[in-house]
């Protein structure tokens, strides 16, 4: 069994500082890793990204993140980065992480992702050039994501880890005119086209918790506003042994 | 005055892109001469900027706050998926 820990949306700044932190030190008891989700700043600072590593760096179980949309508002990509990973947090943008937990090893494929739109109401890769800029956007992040659940060789469960929603029906809530600019469709067809365990992503703070990819896979949507606490947590693998001891587990 | 419509349009935009701001997750709703805000924010200083910054745009219109604060306890239950 692995419980994962996920939240997005957190949108840190010095205002926020100290407020996840009593739920946090309750981690170790809760879960075995904690997943965010992006929008981990409001701006995109450098300043900001390290209120943000102060509040949930330093934890007892391993924190693994996407960057969202507020977190490119500065251009300041790298230098978020780099500070967050200086904090021993795992950042994943079109890569994979494989994480050890319980004697099972957990892969986590992350990319921030797009808009786009949904069946029906998607835009085409067709005119003007910022039209097709703009879907190939969309193509880059989901080709991005789609390499990233691949590139996983052996794992027991797949996550993958975005901010744009990969599904509409986590989106309800949300005014369906702005859905193009909520997630868009090729990163379901990704999330689908690898042997993914369960898809979270973040963004849509009006959205609604809960939905499943057309192939079949849960999708949870984590924005902080959605899910109305410190993080939600989710058991995967209830059925399998586990192997407590560490020695053993990387055996 | 502002059409209404427009009004909400050039609010969000307001939330989103006021450097003191960026909110994309407060609705905007308008009854009679009332704005009513809702959704919910970080902090509670972030919810009496966004108030700030509206009122001093439309000093003719009342402002109900109805923004909360996202709430950060821990979770009681486990979701399992299978
Ligand atoms: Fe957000
Ligand atoms: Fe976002």
């Amino acid at each position: 069994m692995i419980r994962i820990a996920a939240v997005g949306d957190v949108h840190v700044d010095k205002d926020v500082v100290g407020r996840y932190r009593p739920a946090l030190e309750e981690l170790p008891d809760q879960a075995d890793a904690l997943l965010i989700a992006g929008d981990l700043t409001r701006h995109g600072t450098v300043e900001e990204a390290e209120c943000f590593a102060t509040e949930f760096g330093g934890l007892a179980v391993p924190v693994v993140v996407v960057l969202g949309n507020h977190d490119h508002q500065s251009d300041q990509q790298e230098g978020l980065t780099k500070v967050l990973t200086d904090a021993g947090i795992t950042v994943l943008e079109g890569d994979a992480t494989v994480l050890e937990l319980n004697g099972h090893r957990l892969g986590i494929a992350g990319t921030k992702g797009f808009g786009g739109g949904f069946n029906g109401a998607c835009a085409s890769n067709f005119g003007e050039r910022e039209m097709k800029d703009f879907v190939g956007t969309s193509e880059r992040y989901a080709a991005a994501l789609r390499a990233a659940l691949r590139s996983v060789e052996e794992c027991d469960a797949l996550v993958a880890l975005t901010h744009y929603a990969p599904v509409p029906e986590t989106l309800a809530g949300e005014p369906p005119e702005i859905f193009a600019f909520l997630g868009c469709y090729q990163l379901g067809q990704a999330i689908d086209e690898a042997p993914t365990t369960l898809a979270l992503h973040g963004h849509a703070h009006h959205g609604s918790e809960r939905g499943r990819t057309p192939g079949g896979v849960p999708v949870r949507n984590v924005a902080h506003p959605v899910i109305k606490q410190a993080y939600n947590v989710y058991q995967l693998l209830t059925d399998t042994v586990d192997t407590r001891d560490t020695a053993l587990a990387n055996a | 005055m502002t059409k209404q419509i427009d009004l909400e349009a050039d609010i969000q935009r307001l939330l989103a892109e006021h450097d003191r701001i960026a909110e994309q997750g407060v609705t905007v709703h308008q009854r009679e001469n009332v704005l009513i805000l809702g959704g919910e924010v970080e902090s509670a200083q972030r919810r009496d900027e966004i108030c700030r910054q509206i009122a001093a745009r439309y000093p003719d219109l009342e402002i109900a706050c109805d923004i909360g604060i996202t709430r950060t306890q821990a979770p009681a239950e486990v979701e399992e998926i299978s």
